[in-house]
Formats: C-alpha cells, structure tokens, sequence
C-alpha cells in the first residue's frame, strides 16, 4: 500500500522542522547578554561556585560598564573543552590553561592576544611576582595572566608526629631516619600513589628532583644547558626506586598502583601515613579528610620539602601555576576580557578573601601578613608569606615542562617502579623527548634560580 | 539457502511495486526525507572521520595550524613500543571477548532454554550488571578488589589460601585480566538474553526430530541449537571483534592503561597521545588503524558471507 503525503501536510512537516530546529539551536547557545564576555568557570565545590559568582562574576558586573557571563564546566574537563573550542575557534573570550605549557601553545597560534598594553594599563608587570611575570611571556611578549599558584610542601599529623616525637625532616638523614623509624612501627612513611590519576606521579617527582637534584641544576636541564642523564637525576631516581623496594613510598611497589590521593590523606589523618608530599590545593580538603575520620581537622600541618641530597638547600618550594588564562584573539570585546582579568588579579582583599573562605590558592602576588583577612587558615597564611619570601623557588613538572616530556615523566615512571626499566634508561627516554620539544619552542622558559 | 528465498522474495517485491513509486517525484520525496538523516551523518559522522584521516597525515598538535607530514605517522607507529603494546593488549582483549563472554553466554543461555520455572528471574538477574552505569560498576570492583579493604583482604582474614597480598588491579601481570572479568561481569548477561531469544525461535520440530534421531544433548546443541543461532552468533561474533577495538570505559576509568602500560588499549593511547601529550596528528593515525581494522573485520565478514552464503 501507498500514501500519497499531501502537499500541505508536507510543509507542515518541513515547518515544523525548521522550528524544531531552531529551538534546539536555540537551546544549544548559551543565552545571556550577547554583548557580555564570555568566561568558562570549573570548581571542586558548590559552594566555591557560589562564593567566585558572588564576588568575582556579580561584582565585576555591578562595578564596571562591562559584563561577563559565566559557563560552569567539570573542573576535570575544562582544559580538554577548551581545547577543543580554541582548536574550532568557539572558544570564550577568556581562554584557560591549566599552567604556561598550553598558554604558549595557543599564543604560538596566534588563538590569544598579546597583553602588553593592558598589561601596562593595569600594572600586572609590576604587580605579579617576578617568576610568574616571565611565564607569562612568550618571545618577550605577554599572552597570559597567571591567576593562581601554588607549591608542594611535606604534609604531616601533628599528633602523630607528637606522639612519635617527630619532627619535620630538613635533611636526607633525618627523612630516612624518620622513614626507617616510620616503617618499623607499621605505618606507611611517605603517602604516595596513582590509583584514577596517573598523573598524581608527577607530584612526588617533583618534589623528588626539587629536593634531590636542586633548582639550579634543573635551571640547567630546562635550559638544555645540562641533560636528563646527567648523574644526579640518575641518582635521584635510583634512591626512590630503593625506597619504594623498602616499601617507603605508598608502602612499596605492590601498593603503589592502587593507592589514591584521598587513601593517603585519610591515612594521615587516621596515623597510617607518616608524611605525605603533596600540592598546595589540598589546603582546603585535609581539614575534612582529618575530621570525616574522626580526628583533629587542626592537627594536619606542614612544612617545606626536605633536602634530600647535600647540594640542595634544604625547603625548596616548587612553583606551580594552577591557572592562567588569555584574552581570545576572536573576542569581540577584549577590554571587557582585560578589565575581568585585572578584576581576578588586581584586588588583593578579593583575592585573599576567596583564599580564606574556600581555600583557593591566589594569584603570584606578593602580600603583606596584614594583607590577609581575619580568618585565614594560619597554616595556609604562612605558605604565601614565605614563598615571596624565600630564594629556595623549584620548578613543577606541570609548570614547566613541554607536554609529552611532562606525560613521559609519569607514564614512564611507572616502570621504573616495575622493575621494566633502569632509572638510567627513564632519563634517556626523558632527554630524547625534553631536547626535541625544547627546539620546537613549546617548553616554558624557566626563571632564573635566585 | 533460506537466502536465497529472501533475495528472490525482494526482488520479486520490488518488481511488483507501483510504478509511480519510482516516478521522480517520489524519489525526490524520498531524498527530502533521507536529506536531514543524511547531513546528520555527514557532519556528525562523515565529517570527523574523513577530517581524522586528513589530521593523520599532518603534525597537529590539537590547537594550531597542522603541517603535512607525510606517512610520518603511519611510520612511526610500527616503531612505537606503546602502540604495539596497545594492539597486543586489544588483540588479547578480543579473544579473551570471544571466547570467555560467549561461552558463558552461550551456555547460560542453552541452560535457561531448557527450564520453564524462574526463568524470568534468572534472566532479570543476569541483565541487571547491564544496566548498571559503567563508573558505578568500576567503583564498586575497585573497592571488591582493593588489596586493603576489600574482598582479598576479607577472605586472607578467613584464611583462605593464596589471596593474602592479591592486588588485581595494581599488579601489571593481573591489571588486564581483572578489567576483563570486570567487563564480563557486566558483559556476558547481556549475551545470554541475545542467545536465548534467537535459541527461542529455532524451530522446535528440529529438536524433535533430532530426539527421534537419537541425539543427546551435546549433539543437539551442535547440530540444532548453534546452526540456528548462527545469524546471532556470527553478528555478535563481528560486533565483539569491533567493540574490542574500541574498549575504552572500564580500561579508563580503573587504570588509564596503567600499571606501567600493563593495561594500555589503542583507545587510552590515542586519548592520551591526543590530550595529554598533544600530539593529535600521531594521535589520528592510531584511530584510522583502528578504523581500518573494524572496517577489515567487517570487509571479511561480507567475503565470508558472500561465499558461504550465509544468512544473515
């Protein structure tokens, strides 16, 4: 049997098609003022969602002719979204980078702009510290505002280490002391594993060449002006190795791959895990891991990473830029886009209230102790007036390596801890990735060691 | 060959149609109809592949403007230790899938064909883990198979033996396999109920004469059961060799390809070479391998088909 569709029903149909269609694209847009800039926003909380739309979304609107709307993404999807928009030339008018590694890589393609000039009309030159000024820079030219960092630091129970009577090591003797003593008393000396987020290794090899091979001879790999291979990273690497075979890191190599960044705050919390090296950002959360299992939330404390070699000065803080963020070269309104960034950098009450009320690290900015709000976490107050403070500033894979260098350090690392590899063979993978990168022109240019 | 009835049945439909049915404005009615499934394909579908295959030929970094290079990347790739060790994995992958999974879903299915009580609750149980979203199941193996709180854990305290400092998931000799089980868990029900639906429409007067032959229940289900599946069986057969290609969730969500790679499938290296190491170029060329060796599988169904003539 056929049917003869009549003509009048078949525009119907079409018609209502075309409408169907435009609703969805309709619904797929992201409403708003079309005149307002756009910002992709991603945090751990809601309520740091709120906190940042009240006092950084709301108030830029209400105190300048200008306005942004704001498009909650997962914090664990931002950087791959906005990849893909910048690479499809969607991208909002305020573009992330999860550090200066992707920042270069969009201004090389000419998807951002260059900040000088805002740069000079809103004094962020003057304003940031100097190491993160430079970072921003490519061929000497500004393309990115940082607009938070942190470090690493040695993380530790209080009571635990009371009861133990403990104190925080400074020295590779006494690390190893306190990893022996540690280990005969059946905790786990130094939390570490990768379980969900392979990535997390890179957090102890930080920490591990920081402390072990020195700023200033990882100045000189960055630089290309030494190798990978060189024999202190090659020594480095052997040490750990020996210290995850004596179950030191993570409890050894068979635990290593299922132990995950929660299981070593708890562990901390609960005395299972004697110290644990790890970012700045679980300022915010080691309080909670204290209290869901029942214990102090102000007995978790830390201290600068130890020395764990005698050529390195002991508490080396590593520099990691969480966020930096561009100006769109297809933004249609890029003095609105600039006049946003001042407002996420330029005011250092708002800055330092977000810190203190939601634990958010702040823009690389030099403050002042009378700076800080009332109620500031002093543990967390202490790490912002000592890093603009101290000359012991370390480098942060994530900050400045190029990428596959950055993904070799982890992945490769791996192997090292199964036995698949020589730690001398890791540094020649390392090496043959970091030279070819770095002639490319896609690794950050470090700061000088001060 | 049933086949061929079917072949003849169509033809002989088609040439029974109205002739106004191939007018040309029917046939442009027809197009109108097809035009938005068709631009739906070629921007969803078509668009991203043949743009893949262009990428797999240049540098591109996933953000800027791509350079040629050539088969650089093809080159590359059989040198690559990652990537050989992703197509072993997938390889073990695939027949671990067509083996394990169908076996067990052949003979659950075989099994709940020959009972009539509690059929229906049999089959509800099997096919929950299906529904069951991918991350929800991963958490909770991974919580069953944590060496420190988990199941092994549990039973070393009861003293059963060899279990005491088991770690499925963080040992690089176990990793693959444990994601596998973990897989199949979820995977195989589904496989009982396609099995026992085709088993449900073999004709039963087969079975009976067959009885009346003398067959036992072996030779029933080889000569009776399989060839009257055997339209499933090879669908799901060509699907498994496929969807082993492009396994990705549980790898991704349980190990990301770790421990040291022990676990790495061409669908996690991809993702990582494209994402993390920004390398989407070399990234591309992995996925058209994997396209290519879906569309082989495929190519060598249809030859296999053709010359066997099998109905399907």
């Amino acid at each position: 049997m056929t049917y003869h569709l009549p003509r009048r029903d078949m525009f119907k149909i079409a018609g209502g098609a075309f409408a169907g269609a435009t609703l969805l694209s309709a619904c797929g847009g992201s409403g708003g003022d079309p005149s307002s800039i756009e910002y992709w926003g991603a945090f751990p909380t809601p309520e740091t969602e709120e906190y940042f739309r009240a006092n950084f979304i709301d108030s830029f609107n209400s105190s300048t002719p200008h306005s942004v709307r704001m498009s909650t993404k997962q914090l664990t999807d931002l950087a791959s979204l906005t990849d893909t928009a910048v690479s499809s030339g969607n991208a909002p008018d305020i573009i992330y980078s999860p550090g200066p590694t992707t920042s270069i890589s969009y201004a090389q393609g000419l998807k951002t702009l260059e900040l000088d000039d805002y740069a000079t009309e809103y004094g962020w030159d003057e304003r940031l510290l100097p190491w993160a000024a430079q970072l921003s820079r490519v061929e000497d030219r500004m393309y990115s505002v940082p607009t938070s960092y942190g470090s690493l630091v040695l993380y530790y129970n209080r009571a635990v280490f009371e009861e133990n009577g403990w104190t925080p090591p400074t020295t590779r003797a006494e690390f190893e002391e306190l990893c022996e003593d540690a280990d005969s008393k059946g905790l786990i000396p130094v939390g570490a594993g990768n379980s969900g987020y392979p990535a997390q290794s890179e957090w102890y090899l930080t920490c591990l060449l920081n402390a072990a091979v020195g700023p200033n001879r990882l100045y000189d790999i960055l630089t290309g002006a030494r190798d990978w291979t060189d024999d202190s990273v090659v020594e480095a690497m052997e040490m750990m190795k020996e210290q995850l075979d004596k179950g030191w890191w993570g409890g050894g190599a068979d635990r290593y791959f299922t132990n995950t960044d929660p299981d070593m705050c708890t562990g901390l919390a609960t005395g299972d895990v004697a110290m644990y090296m790890s970012g700045t950002w679980s300022f915010s959360s080691m309080g909670t891991f204290f209290a869901d299992s029942g214990n102090d939330p102000e007995d978790w404390d830390w201290a600068p990473l130890p020395s764990l070699s005698d050529d390195v000065e002991p508490g080396v803080y590593p520099l990691a830029i969480g966020t930096a963020l561009s100006i769109s070269s297809g933004s249609k309104d890029p003095d609105a886009a600039a006049a946003f960034l001042d407002h996420l950098v330029g005011d250092t009450g708002r800055s330092l209230g977000y810190l203190a009320e939601q634990g958010e690290n702040p823009p690389p900015v030099a403050y002042e102790s009378s700076d800080f709000p009332e109620g500031t976490d002093p543990r967390v107050q202490r790490l912002y007036e000592e890093i603009p403070a101290s000359t012991n500033l370390g480098y942060a894979s994530w900050t400045f390596l190029p990428p596959e260098t950055n993904t070799a350090l982890y992945t490769e690392f791996d192997k090292i801890i199964t036995g698949d590899i020589e730690p001398a063979e890791y540094t020649e993978v390392l090496n043959s990735m970091f030279l070819q990168e770095l002639g490319s022109g896609a690794s950050p240019t470090p700061f000088t060691p001060q | 060959m049933s086949v061929n009835t079917h072949d003849a049945e169509g033809r002989a439909r088609a040439r029974a149609l109205p002739r106004a049915s191939r007018t040309p404005r029917r046939r442009t009615a027809g197009l109108l109809f097809l035009a938005p499934l068709l631009v739906v394909n070629v921007l969803v579908i078509a668009g991203p592949a043949l743009s893949s295959v262009a990428y797999s030929f240049t540098d591109w970094d996933g953000i800027n403007t791509p350079g040629f290079v050539g088969w650089d990347n093809y080159a590359a790739l059989w040198g690559d230790e990652a990537f050989l060790n992703a197509l072993r994995h997938n390889l073990v992958w695939t027949l671990f899938f067509l083996t394990v999974p169908m076996g067990m879903g052949l003979l659950g299915a075989y099994l709940l064909s020959r009972i009539r009580r509690g059929r229906t609750l049999f089959r509800v149980i099997f096919f929950v883990p299906y529904v069951m979203a991918t991350v929800v199941s991963a958490a909770v193996w991974r919580q069953v198979l944590s060496p420190t709180a988990g199941l092994i854990p549990a039973l070393d305290a009861f003293g059963v033996p060899w279990v005491g400092g088991l770690n499925p998931l963080g040992d690089p000799d176990l990793a693959l396999g444990a994601i596998a089980m973990i897989n199949n868990w979820q995977w195989w029900g589904f496989l009982v109920m396609l099995f026992l639906t085709a088993m449900q429409s073999v004709n039963p007067s087969l079975y009976e004469a067959a009885r009346l032959d003398g067959a036992g229940r072996w030779r029933e289900f080889w000569h009776v059961t399989l060839p009257g599946i055997r339209p499933t069986l090879v669908f799901l057969f060509l699907m498994t060799i496929i969807w082993s290609f492009l396994v990705f969730d549980y790898v991704y969500i349980l190990t990301q390809g770790g421990p040291a790679g022990s676990t790495d499938m061409l669908s996690t290296l991809l993702y990582r070479t494209a994402f993390s190491e920004g390398r989407a170029g070399h990234a591309s060329a992995v996925g058209v391998v994997m396209a290519l060796i879906s569309a082989l599988t495929i190519a060598g169904y249809l030859v296999l088909r053709r010359r066997l003539r099998w109905d399907v």
